[in-house]
């Protein structure tokens, strides 16, 4: 990594003020990570733009000494994506936080992209309207980090992800060039370019403002709870719900060790704690035939051995049962001070066994792992809670989470469904691309970034053979 | 120095419980107006890991400017999935770097004051002197907030709060007509309760802590005078004084326990908490460790007393009320409902919900004198929230908040009044015939 040039900081200070500049080692030491403990370096600076045109003279002045721009959004990210792994610029859209459009009838909002999520669902709510997907940190994620990772969530079973829902973004190329991809609300006569950004992890460039469809408020919501002896129970539950032609909005299992983090925690739920796994099953839609959706489902649980499933009765119910699952990832720290939060996707069908593989690697390397996922879209997270001071340990849970990801991908599955590759999952990048594929992929990303600056080190690996390297030894010889 | 870190140290199992979900950002009133992420909770935990870890300095200029820029209010707290204490690491926190960086001159002498039975009376003896000449009010409306003059502003704004509110009628006596249904059907009857007092509080708020005592008196409740109490301490123990804190707690342990209670009212919610916390405070101290846990398990706040259905009902109150919960009661004591029950309670008054009631005022403490720039956005916001919900009054239960408050609607000009919530209870109460 070298140093920065001499000008640099006055440069960027004189762009977007003194104040947004973030150049002392030891306040730049909070963004050396994101909510992935496992990568950990620290930025050569911050800069914290309030809007388009400063994000844009920033990028003018990386591009003019050739330093990596690295984009960040609240840091809730899950695959070390919004670290500077390679040094260079982290640019923060923090103070980029408002709402600058709400066009109700046309069902379009135009946000900066450091709105919250659920700012944006609050401001829309009264007209009748909210943001659909709903990432399980949408109370303190960005819209901008949405686009970077295009994040799902529970209800994306039945609504899909992010990038269904963006019609335009605006976006600082790593030049400083400013342009519209897509737009109100028109569909782009030509190659989707807002399609290829959604998910491309800041590495084609800064998002600053971004352009959302909006969709109307369910008018009424059935939520269910099944309580299993088993995780394999509550899997086949999911299996037969969907195989019956039922359109679940969320499909979301909670196991044991998770439940018992959750009931510790204050935002517990009421989960039994000597369950084997917990079954959320949520219908909404128009009132009429929801109650009977409902009932089938219900009967198909009790079918694959629920042995019990309860009804939320009120908003407050069907909140707190909510919450229970939302804020499980966060609860961890109730188990273990360090969480390795695995993300990937399986066909559904093969939950079951893939379930059972995941326990046999934990019990193998003794390891406590706590699964949370959206098992309507077989999307897993196997979450392996240690304590990184024990190195031991640490290189046990590293051989694990590979272990975990062969499985999924033998199994027909992918590497991430939801939390993206970043610095995190390069590594696994061979297991799912022929080196021709990702050889295009290097070719998509440089025709935005051609010099390579935008968030380098992330995504496609830039080397032709697989790597062997465990994250933290990845990122430490790189950085 | 080492000393002092084997206090952070301590606590190193709790830092590690953070895994830095991220969840507090949103919720952190300097994050959310400042947008770095060195000002956020999870922002200052990384920092005190580093600590732990040797990465950073406890003298270090950066460590020591964003911790000074936490207001303690703890909300993040009440996020937290993985339930880490940020206050008792904030405080620890502190004391650390308290060790190796001298705080500034008025956030030393504050604490002092605030523990000294030789200067705390003059010094409230004074403000209220200087109440009286209506100077504070001038003040606080006609000069500027720029520079040192603001901190005169702010200072003289949060002296002329705490006069009484014209919403209220007065009634200085201590006098109770029992209830006609008898006294052993009250929700007090046979309950020996002693009311903390507090600096603040008793020296420029008697009226609260008056009608707290009648109050509660009328519903039966037997209240017994605790002689030699004192200043609580949560000031010493924010500041990075834990030792002080830990002298106050002492003597506030003997005192509460000469008089044989079975509870301890506190109408301010920063006493309330910091006194809940006695037990953590002294939790290495093996002669009062049990005494400690023992008066923290009697502690409630008037809220907690106040919020039962079979309190006695008063007159009807034509006021229109909203309410700010002070962090120290929403965050630190988890009491949400029972404060917004008291006012239900009351005939007559419309109960108007407060945008943002959640977030701190800017008060914590002297955070607007030490904070001017960043306080003043803080308690600015409050107060243009309080403005638009057009209530005549804002009830808020802890002396700092109703004085912070209170000085940004002076500042305002705007008839606002500020009051604690079972002042508004006291005075149905008189209205409704319950005093002689």
């Amino acid at each position: 990594m070298k140093a920065l040039p001499p000008n640099l900081l006055e440069e960027l200070a004189a762009a977007v003020g003194p104040d947004w500049v973030i150049s002392d080692p030891d306040r730049l030491l909070v963004y050396e990570s994101d909510a992935q403990t496992a990568h950990n370096v620290a930025p050569q600076a911050v800069v914290l733009p309030s809007d388009t045109d400063q994000a844009s003279q920033v990028a003018r002045v990386l591009h003019r000494h050739q330093i990596p721009l690295v984009p960040r959004g609240a840091g809730t990210g899950l695959s070390g994506g919004a670290l500077a792994t390679r040094g260079g610029v982290v640019v923060g859209t923090s103070r980029m936080n408002k709402i600058l459009e709400v066009d109700p009838s046309n069902r379009r909002a135009v946000v900066q992209s450091g709105v919250l999520n659920t700012d944006l669902s609050d401001a829309t709510a009264p007209h009748g309207l909210h943001y659909a997907p709903d990432p399980s940190s949408q109370a303190a994620c960005t819209i901008g980090g949405n686009v970077a990772e295009n994040s799902g969530g529970p209800h994306c079973l039945k609504y899909g992800v992010t990038s269904r829902y963006i019609t335009g973004l605006r976006v600082v190329l790593p030049d400083g060039t400013t342009v519209w991809l897509g737009g109100q609300g028109r569909e782009a006569p030509s190659f989707d370019l807002v399609g290829l950004f959604v998910g491309s992890e800041g590495c084609f460039g800064l998002a600053t403002e971004v352009e959302v469809a909006l969709t109307p408020l369910p008018e009424a919501v059935e939520t269910l709870l099944a309580i299993f002896e088993t995780l394999e129970d509550a899997g086949r539950a999911v299996t037969s719900i969907v195989s019956a032609g039922l359109l679940p909005a969320a499909l979301e299992i909670v196991d044991r060790n998770t439940i018992k983090a959750v009931e510790a925690s204050i935002f517990a739920a009421g989960y039994p704690t000597d369950a084997g796994a917990a079954l959320v099953v949520e219908f909404d839609g128009v009132e009429a035939g929801l109650a009977e959706e409902a009932e089938k489902a219900e009967e198909f649980c009790k079918a694959a051995g629920a042995r019990e499933v309860r009804r939320a009765e009120s908003a407050e119910e069907r909140l707190a049962l909510w919450k229970g699952r939302k804020k499980a990832f966060g609860t961890m720290g109730r188990l273990a001070p360090d969480l390795l939060v695995q993300d990937a996707t399986v066909p559904r069908t093969r939950l079951p066994e893939v379930l059972a593989s995941i326990a046999e690697i934990a019990d193998r390397y003794q390891l406590q792992v706590a699964n949370v996922f959206h098992a309507g879209d077989g999307n897993l997270h196997p979450n392996i809670v240690f304590d990184r001071r024990d190195a031991e340990e640490t290189r046990r849970v590293e051989a694990a989470s590979k272990e975990i990801m062969g499985v999924c991908v033998d199994a027909g599955g992918t590497i991430t469904g939801e939390h993206g590759v970043g610095a995190d999952k390069q590594k696994y990048m061979h297991l799912v691309f022929s080196p021709g594929e990702l050889e295009v992929l290097r070719r998509v990303k440089g025709v935005f970034d051609p010099d390579g600056r935008c968030n380098p080190g992330k995504v496609v690996p830039e080397d032709e053979a697989p790597s062997e390297a465990g994250p933290n030894e990845r990122t430490e010889a790189k950085s | 120095m080492k000393n002092l870190l084997r206090e952070l140290k301590k606590q190193e199992e709790k830092l590690f419980n953070c895994v830095q979900c991220g969840f507090c950002l949103p919720v952190c009133p300097t994050y959310s107006r400042l947008g770095d992420e060195a000002d956020s909770p999870r922002g200052r935990i990384h920092f005190m890991r580093a600590v732990v870890e040797g990465r950073i300095e406890p003298a270090s200029e950066t460590l020591n400017r964003h911790l000074d820029r936490c207001l303690g209010c703890r909300a993040c707290e009440s996020v937290c999935p993985s339930g880490v204490e940020y206050g008792r690491l904030l405080e620890g926190a502190r004391e650390v770097t308290a060790g190796a960086v001298k705080p500034n001159l008025l956030t030393r002498l504050l604490p002092r004051v605030m523990a000294s039975p030789s200067l705390l009376p003059p010094a409230m003896l004074l403000a209220r002197a200087l109440r009286a000449t209506g100077f504070p009010r001038l003040v606080a409306l006609r000069i500027p907030d720029e520079g040192f003059l603001g901190q005169v502003k702010l200072g003289m704004g949060m002296i002329a709060a705490t006069a009484r509110p014209e919403v209220l009628d007065g009634g200085w006596g201590r006098n109770v007509i029992k209830a006609e249904t008898g006294s052993e059907d009250l929700v007090g009857a046979g309950v020996r309760v002693g009311i903390l007092k507090g600096c603040v509080q008793d020296g420029l708020l008697g009226r609260v802590n008056r009608a707290t005592a009648r109050v509660l008196e009328a519903n039966g409740y037997g209240l017994v005078e605790v002689g030699g109490q004192g200043c609580c301490g949560a000031i010493h123990a924010h500041t990075g004084g834990l030792g002080g804190a830990r002298d106050l707690a002492l003597k506030n342990i003997e005192a509460f326990e000469a008089r044989e209670l079975d509870l301890v009212a506190v109408n301010a919610a920063g006493c309330g908490a910091a006194m809940k916390d006695y037990s953590h405070l002294l939790a290495d101290d093996s002669e009062y460790k049990d005494r400690a846990v023992n008066l923290a398990g009697r502690i409630r706040d008037v809220s907690e007393l106040l919020s039962h259905p079979g309190i006695l009902p008063g007159g009807a109150l034509e006021l229109s009320v909203t309410y700010d919960a002070p962090c120290h009661l929403l965050h630190a004591q988890r009491i949400a409902e029972e404060p917004i029950s008291l006012l239900r309670s009351i005939s007559g008054l419309e109960l108007i919900p407060l945008p943002g009631h959640d977030e701190c005022c800017g008060g914590a403490g002297i955070y607007g004198i030490t904070h001017p720039e960043l306080g003043g956005r803080i308690s600015r916001d409050k107060v243009l929230s309080i403005l638009e919900t057009g209530a005549q009054v804002v009830a808020t239960g802890n002396p700092g908040c109703m004085m912070q408050i209170g000085a940004g609607l002076e500042a305002e000009g705007a008839n606002v009044d500020v009051v604690h919530p079972i002042e508004l209870l006291d005075e149905s109460y008189r209205r409704g015939g319950l005093y002689s």
